[in-house]
């Protein structure tokens, strides 16, 4: 069975959603971030309107576009605007 | 050289300074962010819980130095941000700048703290006292006998 993906969430994301993080299953051959996105969003529809202002990352840089691939294992993360400072 | 770091320790002003020692530095600028009680809840944030995407925000906060290298001509850079739940009053971040002259000295550390503040993935949420309930009106009948 292949590796889930593991999804961190911060912020208002990890409120929405009320865990930190999430293990989500994705096919062999990967799957778009968009719909990736799009997949968490329906199964946690609180965090629908913070993704719309959220930046998507993966493996620790920007998704590039929504059809760049997320694969078993990677780490993909949800990113509300920033707040530090 | 820049000096990063991103910790759930208390940040220390004296330290900042120390990192920015540098020969021919005759200008040097520190920015010092601390926890305020917001107006706008009346006073009741106690404290403020930081956090972090440990990662990429010290990997932006390693481009932002070299970008503020590129830009003016520096000798030293700080860039420290505190993560975890800070009391009101506590320093949440220091930028500073050492350079030859004073206005690069400002100029970069603007740069550097408005930049962190967009760019780096670092997030805070309040934390309050809880509001006071309302007083019940009291009861102003006189005369009762009980039973």
């Amino acid at each position: 069975m292949a590796r889930p993906v593991t999804v961190l969430l911060f912020a208002g994301a990890r409120v929405a959603v009320g865990r930190a993080e999430l293990r989500w299953s994705v096919p062999a051959g990967g799957l778009a971030a968009g719909e990736l996105a799009r997949q968490i969003a329906a199964e946690y529809p609180r965090l629908a309107p913070i993704l719309r202002s959220s930046r998507l990352v993966h493996n620790g840089e920007y998704v590039r576009g929504p059809s760049e691939t997320v694969r078993p294992g990677d780490e993909f993360a949800i990113h509300p605007p920033y707040g530090g400072g | 050289m820049a000096s990063v770091r991103l910790t759930d320790r208390p940040l220390s002003v004296a330290s900042a300074f120390r990192a920015l020692e540098a020969r021919g530095a005759g200008g040097v600028t520190i920015f010092v962010g601390r926890v305020r009680p917001d107006p706008g809840t009346g006073g009741r944030v106690v404290a403020l819980v930081y956090e972090a995407h440990r990662g990429p925000a010290l990997a932006r906060f390693r481009a932002l130095a070299r970008e503020a290298e590129r830009r003016f001509p520096t000798l030293g850079l700080v860039l420290w941000h505190r993560t975890g739940r800070l009391r009101v009053g506590e320093i949440s971040v220091i930028v500073g700048a050492a350079c030859a002259h004073r206005a690069p000295a400002f100029a970069t550390a603007r740069f550097l703290i408005e930049d962190l503040k967009v760019t780096v993935p670092i997030w805070k949420s309040e934390r309050a006292r809880p509001a006071r309930r309302p007083r019940r009106p009291r009861d102003r009948r006189v005369g009762r006998s009980a039973g």
